[in-house]
């Protein structure tokens, strides 16, 4: 593994993760991951199709048991304690179309978990709704059904969604799975725009490295195991990537939408 | 004088039945049919015959009990199996509702004097609601009611996402069973009025109608528990009137709500299929 180094102390570490090992139907997809997220950082977790990336942000949350290993999100290893503090993007949601939860009530859902949703709209949630949705330029579709919105549009509501209850972490499952490519690029932005002006901890699962050379901060690239980790600009070099990605990949920095794995070009 | 004097007492049992267990139908039916339980439902209300089929061989008069545990064992029997094969989902089903279809025929066949039984219990039955059933329904609405309505954000949210609803706290897995272990026991109590057949009719096709006049899922539950009432109330009165079976009486009644609400959906809501 290479990696370059990043002085901080405990208290900066937003996410720990030793020596982690998930085992998924006979196979081993995460094989020993160690890491350490600073708090403040946007990170980018890459790598090729079943490294084990949409896994690790599972575990992290609790979504996925694993084998052995531990996991600790500032500081604390009690899920209960620690996932109030988390905003969590799924790649998507399997709707059913006969759903009709409006994007106002399921924002409504995390406000107010258990209390008051069915009866009662009230006016200070309602405007909180509002004006976060307003943020993210997605006010017209209060109303609309969630089970009738486009990739992007579901996207933007989720990360309002996952934005409500003030996290200090937010972690993103390939946020742009959904989206079509003249999309992708302005919702990278409006990432990079959400982890400034929130100061949050953001940990991002991307197939997408141009995305990753203009936003992330620290990037983790992962086959089973970390890889490497550093920069963007230490990561992206062709060494780091062949050996999380076992093969040529010579990574570009504009946006193309002929994509190898994951944005970069494969030789 | 009592307006109800007149009005046979069976007939007032069935009719407080179904106004009960008509919305609390319709209600669990919303995520039902939101949560593609239909035919998870309908395995349940089948499997209610074997251990309708085993009360009887073990001796008991009246097989209610039986019957609610049997079921819970068909639905405790589709998760394990769920979680521990990889069979899929709708074979699992497919089995234990012939398996459980069989086994009930075969032993009521058996049972000499019960042999009437079948057609009650797979068509419903006005006549067979007791005074004791209808306690029961009266508490079990009053008790599962106020379960449902205090789980309702956690319940929408895990329809949603059941990763969403982890990671904002919701105990998923309990609330899951939660509400199997509720459905089951309403849809294998409503059987005695809606028959074994048409029982998951009550709990689809009230959301359904509600769907088609509602705009979010506000709208969709209370319209869905008026039309639920609807059902049940206007069935069993069309029963006693024309003396036409109960089940089908109040599933006819769900239905033409239904017509009604997609001819207005598509009249004057001009609602898009996709919304």
């Amino acid at each position: 593994m290479t990696h370059t180094t990043c002085s901080h102390s405990a208290a900066d570490i937003a996410v720990s993760v030793r020596d982690l090992r998930v085992t998924l139907g006979g196979q081993a997809i995460l094989r020993g991951v160690n890491l350490h997220l600073h708090r403040g950082q946007l990170v980018a977790l890459i790598g090729p199709n079943g490294s084990g990336k949409t896994t690790l942000l599972r575990a992290i949350v609790g979504l996925q048991r694993p084998d052995s290993g531990d996991v600790r999100i500032f500081g604390e290893s009690d899920l209960k304690k620690a996932l109030p503090r988390v905003g969590y993007v799924p790649q998507r949601l399997a709707l059913d179309r006969s759903f009709i939860l409006s994007v106002r009530e399921f924002l409504a859902l995390r406000l107010r978990e258990t209390q008051h949703w069915f009866w009662h709209r009230k006016r200070d949630t309602d405007d909180r709704i509002r004006a976060e949705m307003a943020e993210l330029g997605a006010e017209s579709l209060l109303d609309r059904p969630i089970a009738a919105l486009s990739g992007g549009q579901l996207q933007r509501v989720l990360i309002v969604f996952a934005l409500l209850k003030q996290p200090d972490l937010l972690l993103l499952d390939e946020p742009t799975a959904g989206v079509d490519s003249p999309g992708e690029e302005s919702f990278y932005d409006l990432i990079g725009e959400v982890h400034r002006k929130h100061k949050l901890t953001v940990v991002l699962v991307s197939h997408d490295l141009s995305m990753v050379y203009r936003h992330a901060s620290w990037v983790y690239a992962l086959n089973g195991v970390v890889c490497c980790e550093g920069s963007p600009e230490h990561v992206m070099n062709a060494d780091s990537l062949k050996e999380a990605y076992g093969l040529n990949v010579t990574p570009y920095h504009h946006h193309n939408h002929s994509h190898g794995p994951g944005g970069g070009t494969v030789q | 004088m009592n307006i109800f004097s007149d009005i046979e007492p069976f007939m007032l049992r069935a009719f407080a039945v179904a106004v009960v267990m008509g919305p609390l139908c319709a209600l669990l039916g919303v995520f039902v049919t939101a949560r593609r339980m239909a035919f998870f439902s309908d395995t349940i209300a089948h499997g209610a015959l074997a251990g309708i089929a085993l009360g009887f061989l073990l001796g008991f008069e009246d097989p209610t009990w039986p019957m609610v545990l049997f079921s819970l064992l068909v639905a405790a029997a589709i998760l394990w199996l769920k979680e521990h094969t990889d069979l899929l989902t709708d074979t699992i089903m497919a089995l234990l509702l012939s398996g459980s279809v069989a086994f009930g025929i075969i032993v009521l066949s058996m049972l000499k004097n019960k042999r009437g039984e079948l057609h009650r219990y797979l068509f419903g039955d006005i006549l067979s609601v007791g005074p004791d059933d209808v306690w029961l329904a009266v508490l079990l609405c009053a008790a599962i009611g106020a379960w449902l309505f205090t789980k309702l954000s956690p319940l929408a949210l895990l329809t949603a996402s059941e990763d969403l609803a982890h990671v904002c706290g919701v105990r998923t897995r309990w609330l899951n069973y939660g509400f199997v272990l509720v459905l089951t026991v309403v849809v294998s109590l409503s059987i005695r009025l809606l028959g074994i057949i048409l029982v998951t009719s009550l709990v689809v096709i009230p959301p359904a109608a509600a769907r088609n006049l509602a705009r979010n899922l506000r709208q969709q539950i209370i319209l869905s528990l008026i039309i639920g009432l609807f059902g049940g109330a206007a069935g069993t009165v069309a029963s006693y009137h024309w003396d036409i079976p109960c089940g089908p009486a109040i599933v006819m009644a769900c239905i033409a709500v239904f017509i009604v609400s997609l001819v207005v959906s598509k009249l004057w809501l001009n609602k898009p299929a996709s919304t």
